[in-house]
């Protein structure tokens, strides 16, 4: 499955991460509008 | 903690591409589109996809806001501009638009630095949502740091005169300044959402169910850019703040991976630091429960930090509201040099478990003398809530 996450900061990094952890055959990308993403949980 | 996207590619295999601006949700094909800083047009299909856009400043469309030396403060790369600012050019003084607390650390930060500040915002009130004694409190801290508020300045527009600002109301008064600072509010950023469809909620952030669903239940929405429920009204209601949209994202992933999900909401719980002292809310004013349906009945007391034969005691404010009808409690606001900040999250808890005040009245809470007084400050005004509501 394709999961994309529009936006890199709290809430989709959070998202992302835990995605990841959960299933690690997803399919997770970010897109950042930035130069950084940022995680703080 | 700010993680590079590397790390995340490496360590998370989480594929972080950044510099790509999201411009465009096609939900028929499953389809987002945008372009890359550089100018490159990308499109990415889905099966699942998270707005997570977060919320942007507000920024008036008035003359001189887009002059060097007018900044707002949301992003790392904002704050580091901020900084370069006032090394790259002499900075005496400072103007901060807006008093809520993004305004107000603002204020803190460029007053540790020596910079004479002064803030203005066009209503007559300091924080509206706080009960008139704590608001008073909050401007006597500003004062006691010679921060001056200038309160029923609208600003029209902002000139530049060689290296100074100035900030002009319509009536032609004028705030002078070497630097603006614009703290007015932020905005949801739901414009992708809005322009695939999606229904929104207040203040126009995307509208989320329990499961963070919006209207299109391949789509998701979590953090500053989407709604909540408000657990003491039922209410859809937008606060953005950050654990929320921790656990939204989370929300996410889980019910993305075929878990159970179901988000109780929010309380509206916030604090924030302001020079000496410590501001703290959760759950509802007496106005915004009114404006509910609740019949709201008050109290305001004040409280020891300490057990008052300790040394270097100082008051607490707390303010309660409670609801005739039903016992409920329905929020709690506080203000005081230490002791504030951590306790509301008792208060925040109640909430949550929809306590009446006289149970919360009867709950055991710790006591030592350099925490607090035997009853604790929110036993305190639980107390005399009850006899309020009668
Ligand atoms: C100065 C300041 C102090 C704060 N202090 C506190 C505090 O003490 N306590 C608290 O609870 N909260 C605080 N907050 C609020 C907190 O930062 C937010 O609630 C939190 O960051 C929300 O996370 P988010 O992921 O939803 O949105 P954001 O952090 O806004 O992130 C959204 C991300 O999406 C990206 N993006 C947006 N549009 C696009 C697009 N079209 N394409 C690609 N990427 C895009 C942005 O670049 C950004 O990285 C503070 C905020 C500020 C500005």
């Amino acid at each position: 499955m394709k999961f994309v996450v529009i936006g890199g900061d709290a809430a989709g990094m959070s998202a992302a991460s835990r995605a990841k952890r959960n299933d690690s055959g997803l399919a997770v990308t970010v897109l950042e509008r930035s130069t950084t993403v940022s995680y703080s949980a | 903690m700010v993680r590079t996207a590397d790390v995340f590619r490496k360590k998370s295999g989480i594929d972080v591409r950044t510099e790509h601006q999201a411009e465009h949700i096609d939900l028929s094909e499953g389809l987002v589109s945008g372009h890359t800083r550089e100018g490159k047009r990308f499109e990415l299909p889905f099966d699942r996809l998270l707005i997570a856009t977060g919320a942007d400043p507000i920024v008036p469309a008035r003359p001189g806001f887009d002059l060097p030396g007018v900044m707002v403060v949301k992003t790392l790369d904002d704050a580091q501009a901020i900084k370069e600012r006032i090394t790259s050019h002499p900075v005496k003084r400072a103007l901060i638009l807006g008093m809520g607390y993004i305004a107000m650390e603002m204020a803190e930060a460029l007053r540790e630095r020596g910079i004479e500040v002064a803030m203005a915002k066009p209503r007559a009130r300091l924080l509206p949502w706080l009960p008139e004694e704590l608001a008073q409190r909050v401007g006597e801290e500003l004062a006691a740091h010679q921060v001056a508020l200038h309160t029923v300045f609208s600003v029209d527009h902002i000139e530049e005169r060689g290296n100074h600002l100035a900030a002009v109301s319509a009536s032609g008064d004028r705030l002078e300044a070497d630097l603006v600072v614009v703290a007015i509010g932020v905005t949801p950023n739901s414009r992708l959402a809005r322009d695939a469809g999606l229904a929104l909620g207040p203040a126009d952030a995307i509208a989320v169910d329990r499961q963070m669903r919006t209207s299109d239940d391949r789509i998701y929405a979590a953090g500053d850019c989407a709604d909540a429920f408000h657990v003491v009204t039922g209410e859809r209601v937008w606060i953005p703040l950050a654990l929320r949209a921790n656990r939204a994202g989370w929300a996410v992933a889980d019910h993305l991976c075929g878990r159970e999900v179901s988000l109780q909401g929010v309380v509206g719980s916030a604090v924030f630091k302001v020079f000496d002292l410590e501001v703290a809310r959760t759950g509802l004013t007496a106005a915004e429960a009114s404006e509910a349906g609740f019949d709201a009945a008050t109290v305001t007391i004040k409280a020891s930090s300490k057990a008052h034969s300790m040394p270097g005691a100082s008051p607490i404010l707390v303010h309660m509201v409670g609801d005739r009808r039903s016992g409920r409690l329905l929020g709690a606001q506080m203000v005081g040099r230490e002791g504030a900040a951590h306790r509301i999250n008792t208060a925040a808890v109640a909430l949550h478990a929809a306590m009446t005040v006289a149970q919360f009245s009867e709950s055991d809470l710790a006591y030592a003398p350099p925490f607090g007084p035997t009853w604790d400050p929110l036993l305190v005004g639980a107390n005399q809530l009850i006899k309020a509501m009668k």
